[in-house]
């Protein structure tokens, strides 16, 4: 950098020209892009349907025009009630989004709060969370994601105040992202949690603490900015992973029900796959493989960038 | 009559229940005259805890009761099996008298003195009946006598096992009397049914838990092995009595070749072995194979196998298989909870407008792939007390549009202005059919402005919230128990409302008054008239949304001979024969 540079470049802006400068990041982020107008597009009909109290095009059923391979009309063809499997797909990149981001809404605040605590604290704080993750790390992800989802199932199906709640989403959604919320903050609680430990001893802390800043704004005004990054990571890392498990589930059947969702379709699909109708499949698929690929690569690229230490050796020698 | 079989029923709606196999263990010699079955999970072989189809299976191929069902003849008839002839019954309908055959012994078994097995008498069948209705058992086929036989409320209550039950009288060794408390047209059927089978004392008290495993009974196999989840082998019964096959059939059965081994000792086949297989994959390859003898056909393999026209497929054609197609004696509808504040109570227009916004006979086209019909009446073809008569709420979407505007909804809005929201449930969590289903209801009532959120449940879950009433709309079938309409018509019956079979919790004095007539009335043309007065009744209250009567297809060999289905009967096994091929 030379001199004459006026102002100092922030950590976001480094990190930005870092990525500018890798090609397959910058791809993976138009396909992303795609992808949200999409989101964007779906939700827009979703709400539009809400609002005007109207049956939105992908719920009509055309009987008359069932297991249609791909046409003109219908570029994915249409399923077994004759529903166009791309209006279909279209709004399973809906029920993909909402559920990566409503999972983070409970995944983030409660991993890194905790990790924070446990990180900070240490001795008896940390023992016990701890323990706590370990124990939910413990037990196979899946299977517990799949019981906690019956029990929420349970609990929605019998409070008034869940089913007023469920008019505007999905209960099965609502099971679902609760029950990935609850196994899913692991990963990021031990990565925080490592953050720091390494932190709090640093001059910066010692220097706040001297100053007589309280444990909370040393945790979460001094602290956090500086790793904040790794949310984002972990974020952009485990998107792919909440979309892939809510298909899974829902192509068991625990998940979605009145909504199309990638898994839902997957499972309709399969119904047909033997007589040859690859399309109901090909579509659902298709979606969720460039999505899962695009997220996977540009969380790698982006953690190449906001994290220095771990970059790369190409990118090192660069 | 409910559940335990319907909900079975249920899960194999989309499966499977019964298969044959036969011959390719090719490490087993004589391999013509043994029975390769499939089976699935059962309880195990206690006639009292047999009420689940797979466990009726099992038990009926090892005990017997005091009647059957003719294994050809239809309209369905009640032959003697253990008895000597059909009951006499008194003047006032009350007093049934069995006379035993003489000479019917237990299968030979460590419990009896010397190993070897004993001669039945009319008190074992007393012990039987006894240790049925004991509360200790819990057995769900209590109901079959409970209600009617003299006093056994009373023994039942009272707890005490060796205390004398009225009803039940071993007047000889060979003389069995039942004594009802009202009259009973019912019990011929019931007592055909596994739960009235009889078993030794002396096994019960030496296996005790283990009983389950220890078959020891009169019927035409006994067991050799089992290996929970995995095989099950039976042999022939030595002590099996000269049982043969019948020689009377229907127009027809001759030329299918069902007569050809008239006069046959039974069972015609030495051995069964059965393989508990649970994938329906694997099943479809060994019947391709030639391995499997029969095989009812799941959704999936439906439009594999049979034709746009309901024909055979070419392929199977060329491999001689034929195709079976038999109506089952069910009938599956949509329930209202009567007790429910919006859909239930005296104003039916709405349960009418939700029946007549589904269409049907597109239920059958989409979901069943024309395996199913439309349902007409509350009680399914085959059994008295169904007529052709029209549905009354036929798919009519403009019908359905005025009569939920009539019942209080216009346009499908409650009185704020929001769309009714009605929940449903429906048996069969994960299930792809079901969900499909519930999909389909949904945009259906869309079209009429309802709001309708289906909820898949376990069939666990979805029996306790039936059982309690605690639901609002349910999806659900009823599996006759015999040939019968008053066992569909004691669904609408009040004192069974919820815990009971009238899970709809529906009440009409006037329908009370009739049923209580009909239960006690032997069949006569009167009584199909009453039927039909009480059938339109129902229908007019609409407790029941109709759907669907089930038909099923099956598959089976060139080389599986003597196979004829039948609905209520699970003895079919001694019957069956398998040609060397």
């Amino acid at each position: 950098m030379s001199a004459a540079a006026s102002k100092p470049e922030s950590l976001w802006a480094i990190a930005w020209h870092q990525l500018r400068r890798n090609r397959l990041a910058m791809i993976c982020l138009g396909i992303l892009t795609a992808y949200i107008i999409i989101w964007f597009y779906a939700e827009g009909v979703f709400w539009r349907g809400r609002i005007l109290d109207k049956t939105p095009t992908y719920k009509v059923a055309h009987y008359e025009i069932r297991n249609l391979p791909p046409s003109a009309h219908h570029w994915l063809g249409t399923n077994y009630a004759g529903k166009d499997n791309l209006l279909l797909v279209a709004q399973g990149t809906r029920i993909a989004f909402e559920i990566g981001l409503l999972t983070s809404f409970i995944v983030i605040p409660l991993g890194f709060v905790l990790g924070a605590l446990a990180g900070y604290f240490g001795r008896k704080t940390d023992t016990v969370i701890t323990y706590l993750f370990s124990v939910i790390g413990s037990v196979p992800d899946i299977l517990l994601i799949i019981g906690i989802a019956y029990v929420i199932h349970g609990v929605v199906d019998r409070s008034t105040a869940m089913q007023a709640l469920t008019r505007y989403v999905d209960s099965g959604l609502l099971s679902v992202c609760i029950a990935m919320g609850f196994t899913g903050w692991v990963g990021l609680c031990r990565l925080i949690r490592g953050e720091y430990i390494k932190h709090r001893d640093r001059q910066y802390v010692l220097a706040a603490r001297a100053l007589g800043v309280g444990h909370l704004g040393i945790m979460f005004r001094h602290i956090a900015p500086n790793v904040l990054h790794i949310v984002i990571i972990n974020f952009s890392l485990r998107f792919p992973g909440l979309i892939l498990t809510e298909v899974v589930l829902s192509f068991l059947g625990v998940g979605i029900a009145n909504e199309p969702s990638w898994g839902a379709i997957i499972n309709d699909a399969k119904q047909r796959l033997w007589l040859g109708n690859w399309w109901e499949l090909a579509g659902a698929t298709a979606a969720m493989f460039f999505l899962v690929l695009a997220l996977n690569l540009f969380g790698d690229a982006l953690r190449d960038a906001l994290d220095p230490k771990l970059r790369t050796a190409d990118t090192k020698s660069a | 009559m409910l559940s335990v079989r319907l909900l079975t029923k249920i899960t194999a709606a989309g499966s499977i229940l019964l298969l044959a196999l036969s011959g390719c263990d090719r490490k087993q010699e004589n391999t013509d005259s043994t029975l390769y079955l499939i089976g699935g999970d059962f309880k195990g072989f206690d006639p009292v805890d047999s009420g689940d189809t797979e466990s009726a299976e099992e038990v009926c191929r090892v005990y017997e009761g005091l009647l059957e069902y003719s294994y050809l003849e239809r309209p369905y008839k009640v032959t003697p099996r253990l008895a000597e002839a059909l009951p006499e019954i008194s003047e006032d309908g009350l007093t049934y008298t069995f006379r035993l055959r003489k000479g019917i012994r237990f299968t030979d078994d460590p419990c009896f003195p010397g190993g070897k097995g004993r001669e039945v008498t009319a008190t074992d069948f007393v012990y039987s009946f006894k240790r049925m209705l004991d509360p200790r058992r819990q057995s769900d086929g209590d109901w079959i006598f409970i209600h009617h036989v003299l006093g056994a409320r009373g023994w039942a209550e009272k707890g005490e096992f060796d205390a004398p039950l009225p009803g039940f009288v071993a007047v000889d060794d060979y003389t069995l009397q039942i004594k009802l408390a009202k009259p009973y047209p019912q019990l011929r059927w019931v007592l055909t049914m596994s739960y009235a089978f009889v078993v030794p004392r002396e096994a019960v008290e030496l296996y005790k838990k283990k009983f389950r495993e220890h078959p020891v009974g009169t019927g035409p196999f006994r067991l050799k092995s089992w290996r929970q989840r995995y095989r099950i082998e039976y042999e022939r019964n030595p002590s099996f009595s000269g049982q043969r096959y019948p020689d009377k059939g229907m127009p027809g059965d001759r030329e299918a070749g069902l007569l050809d081994d008239a006069g046959k000792p039974l069972p015609i086949v030495e051995r069964i072995v059965l393989y508990d297989v649970s994938e329906y994959y694997t099943f479809w390859q060994m019947f391709l194979g030639g391995q499997i003898g029969a095989s009812a056909l799941n959704k999936d393999y439906f439009e594999k196998a049979v034709t746009p026209q309901l024909g055979l497929s070419d392929d199977l054609k060329r491999r001689g298989v034929r195709l079976y197609k038999t109506p089952e004696p069910s009938t599956w509808y949509i329930g209202f909870n009567m007790k429910d504040t919006v859909v239930g109570g005296n104003n039916p227009k709405l349960r009418q407008a939700f029946a007549c916004a589904i269409n049907v006979p597109k239920l059958c086209e989409v979901i069943y792939n024309n395996r199913y019909t439309p349902a007409n009446s509350l009680i399914p073809p085959g059994i008295a007390g169904h007529t052709e008569k029209p549905y009354a709420y036929t798919y009519n979407p403009e019908r359905a549009k005025r009569l939920i505007a009539q019942a209080g909804y216009p346009g499908g809005r409650d009185k704020n202005g929001n769309p009714l929201r009605l929940t449903m449930i429906m048996p069969g969590a994960g299930s792809t059919d079901v969900r499909q289903m519930g999909e389909f209801f949904a945009d259906h009532l869309r079209a009429l402005g309802v709001e309708l959120v289906a909820q898949q449940l376990s069939f666990a879950e979805y029996l306790r919230r039936e059982h309690d009433g605690n639901y609002q709309v349910m999806y659900a079938g009823w599996i006759g128990d015999y040939p019968d309409a008053e066992n569909f018509l004691n669904l609408f019956y009040s004192p069974n409302k919820c815990p009971g079979v009238n899970a709809t919790n529906y009440q009409n004095p006037e329908f009370d008054k009739l049923y209580e007539r009909i239960a006690i009335m032997t069949d006569s043309p009167e009584r199909t008239a009453l039927y039909e007065q009480m059938v339109d009744m129902v229908m007019a209250d609409c407790p029941w949304a109709l759907m669907t009567y089930p038909l099923t297809y099956g598959l089976y060999q060139p080389w599986f001979q003597n196979y004829k289905r039948h609905p209520f009967s699970y003895a079919s096994s001694k019957y069956h024969k398998v040609l060397p091929h």
